[in-house]
């Protein structure tokens, strides 16, 4: 079953007033569950893709379906509902609020929701716990390593089980023994919780433990 | 949640926030200093004014204050005096013998008022007794006068010198005595020091020819903000041949002034306001620039832009009610040691005395002052705070996700 689909997605920016077409006319469409990886080298869009499909930007043309409703039309408050409700976000550069806790952080979405904060603390505590990071509960992004914000950003990308994880280049910042725990930890919920989780990435281990490749080139996908 | 995250976000930066404090702060200051200053000039004219002369309700015959002539005096003191002894709201009283006469020393002579008084019961009603700065007040003695230091100093006497008083009596006739000057008075009105001279009432009665009359009963309430009640609850006893009015109808001039002065004090606070808000704009919109990846990474997951908008303006509210609660308790204890031992403002002593303020100025706060401090200033922050809230809800995610700084 369809989770997400686009329709020969477009997008075109404007560098110094020369149009720039980054995506050519995209098609695709991902299964939920799936654990795609978007990958291609610097510059061939798989950002610009990702944000697309993060409902973080808009297409210049074409359309976005996400479980077959187009959202390509929805106003910038209808798209922080959906993407609160619907999407977990996952950044290169882990990108935890500096001034809140591990704990903290992954309990912030939650709050978004307005779930209370007994059980937004419980179920950030099991999530720790599942992740195997309790011990980071109470420390803030700067105490932390590379490794371990990130594992933290996974807790809150997924915490309020959201049906799909975008993840931009997540292993770029860390070395290749973290990054590969890393992949372990996201296979593990793509499996356990059967979240769909989509990479963009030029990292090798990534792409060789992917289980379905999409590649971009030149802002089009030369190899599903 | 959003409360600890902008609480701190503030305490990021914390030099920053403290000058921002340290500003508001200062501000709050400057606004507390000039509301009590200007509240202790107003309310120390007005209690001047009512501790000289004009006391909290005066009953004079109908018509007196328009025509002060020595014919328009009570035929009946009884009668009133029935009345006031029977109010409750009276705590005491002085009946006045008022006139205007001529008063001349060997060297010179002046118009002047000539208050005829009880020196028993007056130092009740005025100040004028503990005014006195050489000799000494009226005895029971009825050649004693006392006058005030410019007016000494116009006519060249001293203590123990002889002036002559002349005035009309009712039938159109002279009234003169001699009188020697047994006491030399200052009071904080200057213009009050030149022109009015203190007699005794039986001798102001005899030298005007109307043994028993007098033209004014001075009264003091037990509280100066029942003068109201008691002028008209006195209305409704005495007929209307008599005039009653309180210190209110008396000084329209000085109770315009307070009025004014409470309906502008918003406008004041409101001006010191707005330039506290330059400060806020600034410190906000750096915090905020500053903060332009993390605002990206709060849209991608959802916040929506009404709760960064608020939580941008619950930093600006935290920061300037920190300030504000400071602010308000170092006013208030600024102005403790200023409220007990005044300002002295004697090199203004000329321009203060003519508007009856005395040379030491004695700053008061009230709690209006502070409630209106403290509502007003965070309301002012978070108005400073609403365009670098707005500028951070107009980022795009996207690039804000990307910004390197």
């Amino acid at each position: 079953m369809e989770i997400i689909r686009t329709e020969n997605l477009k997008k075109v920016y404007q560098d110094n007033g020369v149009p720039v077409e980054a995506l050519k006319g995209i098609n695709l469409a991902i299964n939920r569950a799936e654990h795609v990886v978007i990958a291609g080298p610097s510059g061939s869009g798989k950002t610009t893709l990702l944000n697309l499909l993060g409902a973080l930007d808009k297409p210049t043309r074409g359309k976005i379906f996400f479980e077959e409703k187009d959202f390509s039309g929805k106003t910038k408050k209808e798209l922080s509902e959906f993407r609160l409700k619907n999407l977990g976000f996952i950044f290169q550069a882990y990108n935890l609020i500096p001034v809140l806790t591990a704990l903290e952080n992954i309990e912030f979405s939650m709050m978004l929701l307005g779930i209370p904060e007994k059980e937004r603390h419980e179920r950030s505590m099991k999530l720790l716990e599942e992740l195997e990071i309790e011990d980071l509960a109470d420390k803030r992004p700067g105490e932390m390593s590379g490794g371990q914000q990130q594992r933290v950003a996974v807790a809150r990308a997924i915490v309020n089980n959201p049906k799909l994880v975008l993840a931009d280049e997540p292993t770029a910042n860390l070395d290749s023994k973290t990054g590969g725990k890393l992949l372990d930890l996201m296979e593990r919920m793509n499996a356990d919780k059967k979240i769909t989780f989509i990479f963009s990435s030029h990292d090798q281990k990534v792409i060789e433990r992917a289980k379905r490749l999409l590649i971009l080139e030149d802002g089009q996908i030369v190899s599903h | 949640m959003l409360l600890k995250l902008a609480w701190r976000n503030i305490w990021r930066n914390k030099r920053r926030s403290l000058i921002v404090v340290l500003s508001v702060l200062v501000g709050v200051n400057a606004i507390l200093l000039i509301d009590a200053l200007m509240n202790g000039m107003l309310y120390q004219i007005l209690f001047n004014q009512i501790s000289l002369s004009v006391s909290h309700v005066q009953v004079h015959k109908s018509g007196f204050n328009n025509n002060k002539v020595v014919q328009n005096y009570i035929e009946n003191p009884g009668e009133v005096e029935y009345a006031l002894n029977n109010n409750k709201l009276v705590k005491s009283y002085s009946k006045r013998v008022i006139t205007f006469g001529l008063l001349s020393s060997a060297s010179n002579s002046t118009g002047v008022y000539i208050y005829g008084v009880d020196p028993g019961i007056e130092d009740k009603i005025s100040i004028i007794k503990e005014s006195v700065i050489e000799g000494s007040y009226l005895s029971d003695t009825n050649r004693d006068i006392v006058i005030g230091q410019k007016l000494a100093e116009k006519l060249k006497v001293g203590i123990g010198d002889k002036v002559v008083a002349m005035a009309s009596r009712p039938d159109g006739s002279i009234g003169s005595d001699v009188f020697r000057i047994a006491g030399i008075f200052k009071t904080p009105s200057s213009e009050f020091d030149k022109l009015n001279i203190f007699i005794t009432l039986t001798s102001s009665q005899q030298l005007l020819n109307i043994p028993g009359k007098v033209h004014e009963f001075a009264v003091i309430t037990n509280d100066y903000e029942l003068s109201n009640n008691l002028r008209n609850e006195l209305k409704s006893t005495l007929t209307e041949d008599y005039e009653i009015q309180s210190y209110e109808d008396l000084l329209p001039f000085v109770i315009i002034q307070l009025d004014i002065y409470k309906e502008s004090l918003f406008v004041i606070n409101l001006i010191i306001g707005l330039a506290l808000i330059f400060g806020i704009i600034n410190s906000m919109l750096m915090s905020v620039f500053e903060r332009i990846n993390e605002f990206g990474v709060l849209m991608s997951i959802g916040m929506k832009n009404n709760k960064i908008f608020l939580m941008v303006l619950m930093e600006a509210f935290v920061i300037g009610t920190a300030g504000t609660i400071f602010g308000v308790i170092s006013g208030y204890l600024i102005n403790i040691p200023l409220s007990i031992n005044g300002i002295d403002l004697s090199f203004f002593s000329e321009s203060l005395e003519s508007l009856a303020l005395g040379s030491v100025l004695y700053p008061q706060l009230s709690l209006a002052n502070f409630v209106m401090t403290l509502l007003l200033i965070p309301f002012i922050s978070v108005a400073g705070a609403f365009y670098p809230a707005f500028k951070a809800i107009k980022l795009d995610p996207v690039n804000a996700i990307r910004y390197v700084r």
